[in-house]
């Protein structure tokens, strides 16, 4: 794998490391510091933001007690989730229970290892990188199916073969409206991608608004940000855990540490999905004006991910949940179907125009 | 706007116009061995191998459709079970059937195969009773455990024996039903409790559901976690002050005032007290206002059951109830347990300054419609809420009949029946108001009857405050004057309902001459309204059965008392 890592040479050349040996220690530094990066935006979300957001819909006031304006509510939630009693149930099936957890966090922080947050910040680039990230970002659904099996609660195995159902009907779209970005940008190498949506679009009054595949492609914009939706398991898709019919779904049995890694692997993943849409879609770390560049990027990106986030909160609000019928009836008849027409569509138009 | 024929709006029970007790008693003549009179119906004594034919004539020629409730009670010599029975199309038609049974061996015919409903009420009459129906469908306890030993409300019933029952037997209660049968059908089922812990069965609800993949095939609650002896303790209780503060446990959710109406209503009608016109008005505004909060609750969790546990309406909706439960704090002085009636009026008139009071509700009423609107808005004309709730738990007219069903729910499948408008009471004949009824009998109309129902209740909130506000002063009349002890006079027994939120909420009081019910039966709407669950919910998918739930609108502590 022919990997371009910014990250990691810049590191390298920081420690004055050369060769193999700053290659080993800038790229661990590197992860870390992306998956630090990945691992925080979880932390202000899961405890925090996701109830600031919820409560200003639903006109509540939400945590203001620890901290100034309730910040330090993240601290408090982390030592109180962490010093839980760990309750295994019994007769879990063991080790297959215990790495459930593992393989959802995992998962969903190895794909942060190709997205592009700008300011020079991007482990990794290989060629493969898109279909490196949709691969692992759907690992996670083994960790939902083998938790919710090994759980042995019945709650816990419908949440589980909802979340495959789910994740099987909706990768397919997911995937193949990606691929509609890659015909446009003539690569799958993420910095590709986003360099291709650098391009000015329009210009109106001397301020250039850069070719977004969002902004070139809106019908493609939506059919991901819906199939995001169902991938991350959120409302109207939130089956797989659907507290009111399912009680938690697969992770019915999950306490302390075991539950705040798939907590976590949640908000991750939600991160995750977000920074593909920016990248495919919303030009990565890049500003919407071009001439407001000199905003280093990872600001824009931070700005970016933490909107695509807000929407899935709102949506939580405000969407009812569909049924288990309805869900896989939208995915395999109304956005199967839409997804592809899209991608021939797109082959068909940059084939024939450019 | 005001009228003064009627001082009195009670009508007199017995023999209302249209019905005609010696024809009645021609249809089932060679069965009736007596006849009795109770305060609300003649009642046909007949005997306990007869019931169903009873039953049947007088449901198929007399058009007695609906059957109110079933009491069972137990005397020095006998058992007893009465069958209330009414018309759906006139309330005020009603007949009781009451089935004497010896002491030595209680039983007699069940009524279940001539009314659906009858299973439920049969099974608690045996279980708090005694009484053996023979050949019900599935004559098992319902509200005690299945390791109970005697029945309660019986006579010889030992209160300090000790219920002991071995670890050996409760080790697990529902093991019967995990036995798989190796037969195919069996193995393609899976076997679920949903509750008495989850986060969707609105209290302590246990269903036993058997899922064929994630469809249900077969479904059955499990009542009984929440009950409270609530009727032996109104039996333990003086008329005069003690039974009332009781009613507002029953439909908390608040929709206490409603629930002291019923047995106020009773009550009042056994002891000859009248009210006056003023507190009728009261009672009416204060009424309405817990229907606006029950309802509003009602929405707002079926919201929640709909959209999952971030739903903003529910918190909407629970901002808006808020204010009517100031309200109602600022006239009874709680925000739930009221404890608001007197036998003959109301503890207290509205608060000083009145001005301000009525401004409080006027604020509410004018807001009260862009609050709906917005409700609209975010749930029945979003597709996907339609989605979910159009046909799904559907209910036909006559499976709703069959099964007794009131209130909202029965008005949604379009079965025109709303006791206040029927068998009026209060102040709701002089007021302006209209019963709402919907066609389509699925979750998604009884939302909608809910929601418009809310706008009706304003109404007549509406029109309750013009009246108190040009109440003459010095003609404001609370309470009028009832002995400080009451003792009603011993032999009567009376069945009288009000319209609850839930539905019809029946109270059947029989007096023995001293200052404390003899017997003391409640019929509460949530109790009856969760029968049909199976009908609803089989053949539809687990997300369905819950929000069937939620739209049933059942509170538990009324289902179990």
């Amino acid at each position: 794998m022919a990997s371009e890592a910014p990250l990691v040479e810049t590191i390298a050349n920081l420690l004055g490391l050369e060769g193999l040996l700053g290659e080993i220690v800038g790229g661990l530094l590197g992860a870390g510091l992306v998956a630090t990066i990945a691992l925080l935006f979880a932390a202000v979300a899961g405890p925090y933001m996701k109830r600031k957001i919820t409560a200003s819909f639903t006109d509540r006031i939400a945590v203001d007690r620890v901290g100034p304006y309730g910040v330090l509510t993240i601290v408090v939630d982390a030592v109180r989730l962490l010093t839980k009693e760990l309750v295994i149930p019994e007769n879990v099936d063991r080790p297959a229970w215990d790495l459930a957890p593992i393989i959802v966090a995992v998962s969903a922080i190895l794909g942060f290892a190709v997205i592009p947050m700008g300011s020079g910040i991007h482990l990794a680039d290989p060629d493969i990188g898109l279909v490196y990230v949709f691969a692992v970002s759907s690992l996670a659904s083994l960790g939902l199916v083998s938790g919710g099996y090994a759980s042995n609660n019945k709650y816990s195995m419908l949440g589980g073969l909802r979340a495959v159902a789910q994740n099987l009907a909706y990768e397919i779209p997911l995937v193949l409206t990606g691929a509609s970005v890659v015909i446009f940008a003539g690569s799958l190498r993420m910095s590709e991608i986003v360099a291709a949506q650098a391009e000015p679009l329009i210009s109106i009054a001397g301020i250039t608004i850069p070719a977004w595949f969002g902004f070139v492609n809106p019908f493609a914009f939506g059919l991901f940000m819906a199939a995001n939706l169902a991938e991350i398991g959120r409302n109207p898709f939130d089956l797989p855990e659907a507290p009111n019919d399912i009680v938690a779904g697969y992770q019915t049995e999950y306490s302390s540490v075991y539950f705040v890694l798939f907590y976590l692997g949640e908000f991750v993943h939600i991160f995750l999905g977000a920074g593909i849409i920016t990248a495919l879609f919303l030009g990565g770390p890049t500003a919407p004006i071009t001439a407001l560049n000199f905003i280093p990027g990872f600001v824009w990106f931070v700005i970016k991910v933490w909107g695509v986030f807000f929407f899935t909160q709102w949506f939580r609000s405000a969407i009812p949940r569909v049924r288990p019928d309805q869900l896989l009836d939208v995915g395999w008849k109304g956005m199967l179907e839409l997804s592809f027409a899209n991608l021939i569509l797109t082959a068909v138009i940059i084939g024939v125009i450019v | 706007m005001s009228t003064q024929e009627e001082d009195e709006s009670e009508t007199d029970a017995v023999a209302p116009a249209g019905v005609d007790y010696d024809d009645i008693e021609g249809l089932i003549d060679e069965h009736v061995i007596d006849r009795e009179t109770h305060l609300n119906a003649e009642a046909f004594v007949v005997r306990g191998d007869a019931v169903e034919d009873v039953l049947s004539t007088l449901k198929q020629e007399a058009g007695f459709d609906h059957l109110s409730s079933v009491t069972a009670q137990e005397y020095q010599d006998r058992y007893e079970s009465i069958y209330h029975l009414r018309k759906y199309d006139d309330a005020q038609h009603e007949v009781s059937v009451v089935v004497p049974t010896p002491r030595d061996d209680p039983s007699h015919q069940t009524g279940s195969s001539v009314f659906s409903t009858a299973n439920w009420h049969e099974r608690e009459a045996y279980d708090l009773v005694g009484i053996q129906y023979e050949d019900h469908p599935d004559l098992r306890r319902i509200l005690l455990p299945e390791t109970w030993q005697g029945h309660p409300l019986s006579r010889d019933y030992d209160q300090d024996k000790p219920q002991i029952v071995t670890l050996e037997k409760h080790k697990n209660p529902i093991e019967d039903s995990l036995k798989v049968d190796e037969t195919e059908e069996d193995l393609d089922t899976m076997f679920l409790n949903i509750g008495p812990h989850h986060p969707a069965t609105h209290g302590v609800l246990h269903l036993k559901t058997v899922l064929d993949g994630e469809q249900v095939a077969d479904v059955e609650p499990d009542i009984g976690y929440l009950h409270r002896c609530q009727e032996q303790m109104c039996e333990k209780s003086t008329f005069r002050h003690q039974i009332m503060p009781y009613p507002d446990r029953w439909d908390y959710t608040p929709a206490g005032i409603l629930n002291e109406w019923s047995y106020a209503r009773a009550a009042e009608d056994l002891a000859e007290i009248e009210v006056p016109e003023y507190a009728q008005v009261i009672r009416t505004m204060s009424g309405e206002l817990t229907r606006i909060s029950a309802h509003m609750l009602a929405v707002a969790t079926f919201g929640l059951d709909i959209m999952g546990d971030f739903a903003a309406v529910f918190m909407y909706a629970m901002r808006d109830r808020e204010v009517v439960m100031d309200i109602l704090e600022d006239l009874t002085g709680q925000r739930m347990m009221y404890n608001y009636f007197r036998l003959g009026g109301v503890v207290w008139d509205l608060p000083e300054p009145r001005e301000e009071f009525f401004e409080k509700i006027r604020d509410f009423l004018e807001g009260l419609p862009e609050r709906l609107d917005e409700y609209h808005n975010i749930l029945s004309q979003n597709e996907l809420f339609q989605m979910r709730t159009v046909n799904t738990g559907y209910l036909a007219p006559d499976i709703a009949k069959d099964y007794g069903i009131t209130g909202p729910i029965a008005r949604a499948s379009g079965v025109d029946y709303d006791l206040r408008r029927d068998d009026p009471y209060g102040y709701y004949e002089n007021l302006d108001w209209d019963v709402v009824t919907a066609e389509g009998g699925d979750n998604y109309a009884r939302l909608m009857v809910r929601m418009r129902e809310v706008e009706e209740s304003a109404k007549i909130i509406e029109q309750c405050i013009d009246i108190l506000e040009d109440w003459p002063e010095d003609e404001r009349e609370i309470q009028s004057n009832v002995p400080r002890s009451l003792k009603p006079d011993a032999g009567q027994e009376i069945y009288r309902a009000v319209e609850a939120p839930k539905g019809e909420l029946g109270i059947y009081i029989r007096t023995d001459g001293t200052e404390r019910p003899a017997r003391f039966k409640i019929r509460g709407p949530s109790f009856v309204n969760l029968s049909p669950l199976h009908e609803m919910a089989e053949g539809e998918l687990i997300s369905d059965l819950i929000a069937t739930i939620g739209s049933l609108d059942i509170v538990l502590a009324e289902v179990d008392r």
